[in-house]
C-alpha cells in the first residue's frame, strides 16, 4: 500500500520587522504551519524558487513603504491558489483596493496580534481562491 | 465582454476603447440587464461592472453572478463610490480588480491583459 505522507500548510511570512516575524512565526506554527520567514524581498523572491507556499503573509511595508503589494502581486502571480494575507497600517479604501488588486485574500491591521492573523488564515485557507487562477 | 453600467454614455465610450483594443464588447445599462446577459454563449471573459445602478451597490450582484458561472470570467468593478464597507465586500468575494472612477484606461487594460493571461495559463494547465 502507497502512503503519502500529510503535511501542514506551507507558510511564507515576510516583514521587515523581527518582532512581527516571530509572533507570527510563532503563532501559524502552533495552528500547524511549516514556516519560512524573510526580512526583506529578495530573501522572499529566493523562498519562492525554492518552496510551493499554500499561505504568504506579507507585510505591506518590507523595506519601505507599500513595498509588499508588489510583491503579493508577485505571488500571487507565482501561486495563483496560495491565500495571501498582508499587513497593512489601516483598512481604507486604498489599502483594500491594493489588495484587491495585487491577488490578497485578506488585509490586517499592524494592531492585529499575530495569533488573530494566525486564526483568520487558518479558517480561511480551504476557500482562499475565486480568484482568477 | 460585458460592460454594465447605467450611465450610457460611460458604458458606450468604455465599449469603444475596448473595441479598439480588439474586444467584442456587450453593454448593459443595468444589473437586471446585466444578469440576462451573463449566461451567453460563447461564455464571457470579461465583465466590468459599475457598483451603483438601480440601487448602492448592486454591482457586487453582477460579480456575484458571474463568479458563479461555469466558467467564471475576469470581474472588475470600475466605480467612483468606493467605500470601506463595498471594497471590503469586493476584497471578501475576491473581485479580480477594482477601479475606481476616473478610471486609469491603460491601467485598467495592462491589469486586465494580465489576468486574462493568467486565466488562460491556468486553463491549459487544468486541460493537461
Amino acid at each position: 500500500m502507497n502512503t503519502v505522507a500529510r503535511r501542514g500548510p506551507k507558510a511564507l511570512v515576510v516583514h521587515g520587522d523581527i518582532g512581527s516575524i516571530s509572533g507570527l512565526q510563532d503563532a501559524l506554527s502552533r495552528g500547524g504551519c511549516e514556516i519560512v520567514a524573510a526580512r526583506d524581498l529578495p530573501t522572499a523572491l529566493l523562498a519562492a524558487t525554492h518552496n510551493f507556499f499554500d499561505v504568504i503573509v506579507i507585510s505591506s511595508r518590507v523595506s519601505e513603504e507599500g513595498d509588499g503589494w508588489p510583491l503579493a502581486g508577485v505571488m500571487h502571480m507565482i501561486f495563483p491558489r496560495a491565500y495571501i494575507g498582508v499587513i497593512a497600517r489601516d483598512k481604507n479604501v486604498c489599502t483594500l483596493q491594493a489588495a484587491i488588486n495585487h491577488g490578497a485574500t485578506q488585509v490586517f491591521e499592524t494592531k492585529s496580534a499575530p495569533a488573530e492573523i494566525a486564526g483568520a488564515i487558518l479558517n480561511k485557507i480551504p476557500t482562499s481562491s475565486k480568484r482568477v487562477q | 465582454m460585458l460592460i454594465v453600467d447605467d450611465e450610457s454614455n460611460v458604458a458606450r465610450t468604455l465599449k469603444m476603447v475596448f473595441e479598439r483594443e480588439g474586444f467584442d464588447v456587450q453593454t448593459a445599462f443595468s444589473c437586471a440587464e446585466a444578469l440576462k446577459l451573463l449566461d451567453r454563449k460563447p461564455p464571457l471573459d470579461v465583465v466590468i461592472t459599475d457598483l451603483n445602478m438601480e440601487r448602492e451597490d448592486i454591482g457586487l450582484e453582477v460579480a456575484r453572478a458571474a463568479q458563479k458561472l461555469k466558467k467564471p470570467p475576469v470581474v472588475v468593478i470600475c466605480t467612483g463610490y468606493a467605500n470601506t464597507s463595498n471594497a471590503q465586500e469586493a476584497l471578501d468575494m475576491q473581485v479580480d480588480y477594482l477601479a475606481t472612477k476616473p478610471a486609469d484606461l491603460r491601467e485598467l487594460l495592462t491589469a486586465l491583459r494580465r489576468l486574462l493571461a493568467m486565466r488562460g495559463a491556468a486553463q491549459r494547465g487544468l486541460a493537461q
